[in-house]
């Protein structure tokens, strides 16, 4: 019999946005040319918990670790390819590759790859939606590593000085590089930091995409009303080193542990364990998302690169 | 051609010359807003906007803590978003703390996006001597010279600067709007009706056949000063004020060098690296040999002593001299 809990209604779609993260990163480590690359993988649930939080005119801001976000918000998987290897169909032309990938268009304000230097700007995003009277908030996704930098608390006072509709959300996957965050930073929980400014906080586990998607609900819900900025912590883990150019510095055995954590195993085992989610449906979404991305590999690679010249467009 | 009576004006300090630029670009685009320190019913910290939050409210004229990352960064989000914001970073020594957003992310913004998003942020702020002491009377407009992206304007008149805050405002990318503190107590003739200056367009302020001074902001009424003490010796100085220094304006240099064969650069930032050294390496590549001198501060920080930041900066008498050794060599 199906009893299909009431939380897990929608836990298809994360499945799906998540499947899709894992398998497009995948496929961009196998392409040669891939780049500088900083990967979301592990942390697949805080990107499509959040995204699943946000409407359609909401702005969502992030730091460099830019993939799963821009696929969990919606974007093409085609043009996000093209993006990340430097191609001129992807949105911003080739020039911002993962680091400054964006599309206003599809409510993706976009990653800035300065650790913490997102932060005031989507505050100042979020004070313009405030000033012209529109209804949407902006959420700002920014890693452990920027909780130690001065304009994260700048911003906090502000913003709620402010009461700006603004949802800060900490992927703190423990590591600022290879600098583990019990080394960087003294609060018990990074949540704890948005109280002194009277900040609503919670810290969730960052592995589990329904708890991401309730808590982000309820704190854009409180933006949307006019009660100002929330703090989300989500607890996560990446299971790439910092980047592709990075070396790992946790052993195979650490590693191996941390994959049983698998955000997406463990929605897949929960969906199938409440009979949400057969053998053969996880099967054929999995074959839907690989030729997702086997089509926007095929377009990414058929991309041209920018012409020479565009080296001096839009810089004025 | 025919001649045409100047159209009238009015005498204003340079500080009222911000305040009525800003009013009046407030008027006319609801996307205008002011943050910063003190400038709420306090009225700025020179006066320069005085009266704006009476007219606009606690809504567009906003106070904020002494945070200069959060306030610039607050200013380029907004901008990015669709607002005109002039951020008032009172002075330039506290740019540094913000330089960050207005580096990395608004001068970037629409190379980075392909067009996307565009960043008109005016952040101004206060350069400039006047007994405050080392971290209160910099001047480091040449910093930001090298920022692909970023406009820097430092006008030396009150008509320049009401002129160039309202180009600045109406900018589709983000523009640095220096102004100096011995410059607010000046006065100038403004026009009465509403105009602009351009930003990138440089001014002969005085002409002459001998020598081309190119300097800016308050040091313009110290190359005034000096022209008129070698005048008295027959040497006739041009006197190019660049107004502003972002894009430099080199066809109005080259053609005034062209004329004088002679650059003296006057600046009150450090030489190093300077405002002087671009203008001079850009006009000897223009132009080939060109007699050149560079004038500006001591290498030391600025005291607030009284004597020793006299002896620190560039005066009249100390420019008269590097004229004339100019004209000599």
């Amino acid at each position: 019999m199906v009893s299909i809990l009431k939380e897990e209604i929608g836990g298809i779609e994360l499945l799906r946005s998540m499947l899709l993260i894992r398998t497009f990163e995948e496929a961009l480590l196998r392409q040669r040319d891939h780049g500088f690359q900083l990967l979301s993988s592990g942390e697949e649930a805080v990107a499509v918990g959040v995204c699943a939080a946000l409407a359609p005119d909401d702005q969502l801001l992030v730091g460099g670790r830019s993939i799963g976000p821009a696929l969990a918000r919606g974007l093409d998987p085609g043009f996000v390819m093209a993006e990340l290897l430097g191609k001129s169909a992807g949105p911003c032309r080739g020039k911002g590759g993962r680091g400054h990938l964006a599309q206003l268009s599809a409510g993706f304000f976009g990653a800035h790859a300065v650790v913490g230097g997102n932060i005031a700007i989507a505050a100042g995003v979020a004070l313009a939606a405030q000033l012209q009277g529109r209804s949407a908030l902006v959420a700002c996704v920014f890693g452990d590593g920027a909780c130690g930098s001065g304009v994260l608390h700048e911003t906090l006072n502000l913003s709620a000085l402010w009461k700006l509709p603004l949802v800060f959300i900490c992927d703190n996957n423990q590591f600022a590089a290879s600098t583990p965050r019990s080394e960087a930073l003294a609060p018990l929980q990074l949540s704890d930091l948005a109280r002194p400014f009277g900040i609503v906080g919670m810290t969730v586990d960052g592995m589990d995409v329904i708890a991401v998607r309730d808590a982000a609900l309820a704190f854009a819900n409180r933006a949307r009303s006019g009660y100002g900025p929330s703090f989300l912590e989500c607890v996560s883990h990446r299971f790439a080193s910092h980047s592709t150019s990075t070396r790992e510095t946790r052993g195979t055995d650490e590693l191996a542990e941390i994959r049983k954590l698998c955000p997406i195993r463990r929605l897949a085992e929960r969906l199938q364990s409440s009979g949400a989610l057969s053998a053969a449906a996880l099967g054929s979404l999995q074959s839907e998302v690989d030729e997702i991305v086997t089509q926007a590999v095929r377009f990414a690679a058929a991309a041209p690169y920018p012409d020479k010249s565009e080296a001096l467009i839009d810089v004025v | 051609m025919l001649s045409e009576a100047a159209p009238p004006t009015v005498k204003l300090f340079f500080r009222e010359a911000i305040t009525r630029a800003l009013r009046e670009e407030m008027r006319r685009d609801a996307r205008v807003i002011l943050l910063g320190q003190d400038v709420g019913s306090y009225g700025g910290s020179y006066k320069e906007f005085v009266g704006l939050y009476q007219e606009f409210g606690p809504t567009r004229v906003r106070n904020t803590p002494v945070a200069e990352a959060a306030m610039i960064g607050l200013g380029v989000g907004a901008a990015a978003a669709g607002m005109r914001p002039l951020v008032s970073i009172t002075y330039m020594d506290f740019l540094m703390l913000g330089l960050d957003p207005l580096v990395n992310y608004a001068a970037k913004a629409r190379y980075k996006t392909g067009g996307q998003i565009l960043a008109p942020v005016v952040v101004k702020t206060t350069a400039g001597a006047k007994g405050q002491g080392v971290a209160h009377s910099q001047c480091i407009e040449a910093w930001l010279m090298g920022v692909p992206g970023l406009k820097v304007v430092a006008p030396s008149t009150p008509a320049d600067a009401y002129g160039m805050l309202k180009s600045a405002l109406r900018e589709s990318g983000p523009v640095v709007f220096i102004d100096h503190k011995r410059l607010f107590p000046t006065a100038g003739e403004v026009p009465v009706s509403e105009e602009t200056v351009s930003i990138g367009k440089a001014i002969i302020r005085r002409r002459g056949r001998h020598v081309t001074i190119v300097t800016h902001s308050y040091m313009t009424r110290v190359a005034q000063e000096a022209a008129d003490l070698v005048a008295a010796e027959g040497i006739a100085c041009e006197i190019v004020d660049l107004r502003t220094l972002a894009p430099l304006d080199m066809a109005t240099i080259c053609d005034s060098l062209a004329r004088t064969g002679a650059l003296v650069t006057l600046e009150e930032g450090q030489l190093a690296c300077g405002v002087g050294a671009e203008v001079a390496f850009r006009a000897r590549e223009r132009l080939g040999t060109l007699r050149v001198t560079r004038i500006g501060p001591l290498e030391a920080p600025v005291s607030s002593n009284p004597v020793l930041e006299r002896a620190c900066l560039p005066d009249a008498e100390r420019v008269a001299h590097s004229i004339r050794r100019t004209l000599a060599a």
